[in-house]
């Protein structure tokens, strides 16, 4: 172990799309139980690309019951790492690999009785798959419904697996298609054309009313899709406590509308106080790894929570916020990674 | 163990007294999951319903979400109900008496005149009481208590013994729904339903068509299942005599007459699906709501299937006794059968000389079901 990564075998990739693949990793017996994980949280990997180290959350798109441990990975233009991991990475290779993290997971419980409903978008599906197979593997009364939005019929990840999910569901999977450009000879015809917004939203709802009432609503897409679909969903009165939300890929340009200023900052980590100065325009992480600490840390844009802290005392601007709900920002919680002071005293307490 | 023969298990003042009414109101009916209608009650937002749970009146709303949120109907206040029987509301619930106005999720919005009428009184926090409510099989059902769990865990282990009906793809016949007034305590009344060995005697002319020989029934957890199938010469060429087209695939033609805790009795046959709704008004006295389903199919079908099937059952039906067609048992109609035999003891009860007599094995059920009852009654 290292800095919190563990060297995991890859014992497979596949194909999933022309653009993305699935990485297997082997877990040995000593890991398991780090490797432990609840459907829907992600993964970092580490890579050292061109001299430089990298990290990247991904979510893991296998159930955790009986499930091996897979990430699935789409490309991005300028992805450095995800275009390495499409191109590059083989089976037999060992890769980085921080255990399973994250607040956005289901965990299923066999007595319940719900109604999902999910909300994806692109590779937005890779967690909400492996939450999908926790419903109908773990939860037999429950049923879960989802709205998938993609390019066209090629770009659709995880097609064969869920139109066999579906087929093999007793009516307790329901998948509809919403393809942006569909080609004409598209197979299956999607539900729509368009995108994962307001409208399909609603009608999708209203096509599929809840049976069981005890409904859930996971989102997981692009960030602008995660917000529209959250208003849509709160337009027609779902309480905000039903809804969860994971967006991934290129995030929203950072808000730099404040500078920061410098400041001294009382941290408490794992049970020490330390005092950190921290430099103007510095993030409270970096100055805290800077004093040759190791607080938790992992995809530093704002995106995974693991660098997540409470504010006691003074006040920080955050570039990003993608992992905080407003409840969590209100009780005091920040994103270090993207925490910078602008009062000159604070105080930050790690979980 | 009681003795299985041992009757009565419930004595006479439990189908007399307004003492044990109320007990069981409390005890039974005000803990458990209540039917509250058919699931199309209650379908497009906004939409209520208001139900009697017991000693507590709930109500039913859709929010624009399509999801059910169920409520006591009570204002926070003074107490007033607040929505009446059925209708149709818009986001907000308000009060009739001042005008106290809730959200869809209970939240207390709006009062007149705040300021004034309520200096320095925090009304952030005051919001209806929740209670549970689900859909199982078609049905609406509310718990009283918001966190009753999952209907699974009260229904679950009886479903496998309910038939294979796909219950949401039937449609309601508007004609099959009627209501019942029955001078009978609501047990004689259930007592009536699981009761295996009168049918082929009171209802001897009625409901012939069922092989009574044959029945499996028994009790699973608090609820009782009951399954008989065809009668030979009906099961033979049941899709051309059947009164209505089938509900389930021919070869599994039969019966399912459970009856669910608490007096919500289901009767699932090959050619309808019925609700069989008890309940308790008075210590003599229980309304039967009756509401049945039918094959979504067209008008025309269900024509088409009376015409083959009318000479079938102008041999099968009759009354048990020669009469006039308004004496209950000259109707040939078995419901009117059931309430005059129904009706018949529960005036029995108040003679002096009345005695229970042995029971059979066919009504062993009958015996657990009043063995049920002490214990909710009890505990």
């Amino acid at each position: 172990m290292d800095g919190g990564f563990h060297r995991l075998r890859v014992a497979a990739t596949r194909a999933e799309t022309e653009r993305a693949t699935s990485l297997v990793f082997e877990v040995p017996e000593g890991l398991r139980e780090a490797f432990r994980w609840k459907a829907g949280q992600h993964v970092t990997l580490r890579f050292h690309l061109g001299g430089e180290e990298v990290r990247r959350p991904y979510s893991i798109s296998a159930k955790p019951e009986g499930g091996r441990l897979r990430v699935t990975v789409k490309r991005h233009e300028s992805g450095l790492v995800s275009n390495h991991v499409n191109d590059r990475v083989a089976a037999g290779d060992v890769v980085e690999v921080m255990p399973p993290f994250g607040g956005f997971y289901l965990d299923p419980d066999p007595r319940a009785r719900r109604t999902y409903y999910f909300f994806g978008a692109g590779s937005g599906i890779t967690p909400v798959f492996a939450m999908i197979g926790s419903v109908l593997g773990s939860e037999p009364h429950s049923v879960a419904r989802l709205a998938y939005g993609n390019v066209d019929a090629g770009s659709v990840i995880f097609r064969e697996d869920l139109t066999r999910m579906e087929e093999g569901s007793d009516g307790r999977l329901l998948v509809r298609h919403v393809l942006s450009s569909p080609s004409r000879a598209s197979s299956p015809a999607p539900w729509r054309r368009g995108r994962v917004d307001a409208r399909c939203v609603a009608d999708f709802i209203n096509e599929h009313p809840p049976y069981a009432q005890d409904t859930r609503y996971y989102v997981c897409g692009p960030g602008g899709m995660n917000a529209a679909v959250r208003r849509a969903l709160l337009d027609i009165d779902v309480p905000d406590t039903r809804i969860r939300m994971e967006s991934y890929g290129p995030v929203e340009p950072p808000d730099d509308s404040l500078a920061g200023v410098a400041a001294e900052a009382t941290v408490r980590l794992g049970g020490a106080t330390l005092t950190v100065p921290v430099a103007a325009g510095q993030t409270v992480l970096a100055a805290t790894r800077a004093a040759d600490e190791t607080p938790p840390f992992s995809c530093e844009s704002g995106v995974c929570g693991a660098c997540r802290a409470m504010l006691r005392r003074g006040r920080v601007h955050l570039r990003a916020r993608m992992a905080l709900t407003d409840a969590d920002i209100s009780r005091g919680a920040i994103l270090t990674c993207q925490a910078l002071p602008i009062t000159p005293r604070l105080t930050v307490e790690y979980d | 163990m009681a003795d299985r023969r041992g009757m009565p298990i419930l004595p006479v003042e439990a189908y007399t007294s307004r003492a044990w009414f109320d007990r069981e109101q409390e005890r039974i009916f005000s803990r458990t999951w209540a039917c509250a209608g058919l699931a199309e009650d209650v379908a497009e937002p906004g939409q209520y319903v208001s139900v009697q749970a017991g000693l507590n009146n709930i109500f039913i709303v859709m929010g624009r979400d399509r999801r059910l949120r169920a409520f006591h109907n009570i204002c926070r206040h003074r107490g007033t109900q607040l929505l009446r029987a059925v209708g149709k509301t818009q986001r907000a619930i308000v009060c009739p008496y001042h005008d106290w106005t809730y959200d869809l999720e209970g939240r207390l919005v709006s009062v007149p005149d705040r300021e004034r009428q309520f200096p320095g009184v925090d009304l952030d926090c005051v919001s209806l009481k929740k209670a549970s409510v689900d859909l199982w099989r078609g049905m609406l059902w509310v718990h009283p208590d918001e966190n009753a769990g999952s209907i699974m865990d009260w229904f679950g282990e009886v479903e496998p013994h309910l038939g294979p009906h796909e219950v949401d793809e039937l449609a309601e016949y508007p004609k099959g729904r009627t209501e019942h007034t029955i001078e009978a305590n609501w047990k004689i009344v259930v007592e009536n339903y699981i009761d295996g060995y009168h049918l082929a005697h009171l209802h001897s002319g009625t409901l012939g068509m069922y092989d009574h020989s044959r029945i499996e029934s028994g009790f699973v957890g608090p609820h009782f299942a009951f399954w008989e199938p065809l009668a030979p010469d009906y099961a033979k060429d049941v899709e051309k005599n059947s009164p209505y087209p089938l509900v389930i695939p021919a070869e599994q033609a039969g019966a399912w007459v459970p009856m669910l805790f608490p007096g919500i009795g289901l009767a699932e046959t090959e050619s309808t699906w019925s609700l069989f709704h008890v309940n308790p008004i008075s210590p003599d006295r229980t309304r039967v709501v009756i509401r049945t389903r039918v094959a979504a199919v067209p008008y025309r079908a269900f024509a088409r299937q009376a015409a083959r099937s009318r000479r079938f059952w102008a041999r099968r039906v009759s009354g048990k006794f020669e009469g006039h067609g308004d004496d209950p048992m000259a109707s040939g109609d078995f419901m009117a059968e059931d309430i005059y035999a129904c009706e018949q003891q529960q005036r029995s009860l108040r003679s002096p000389y009345f005695e229970h007599g042995p029971s059979s094995e066919g009504e062993a059920g009958v015996r657990e079901h009043q063995e049920l009852v002490r214990r909710w009654v009890e505990g």
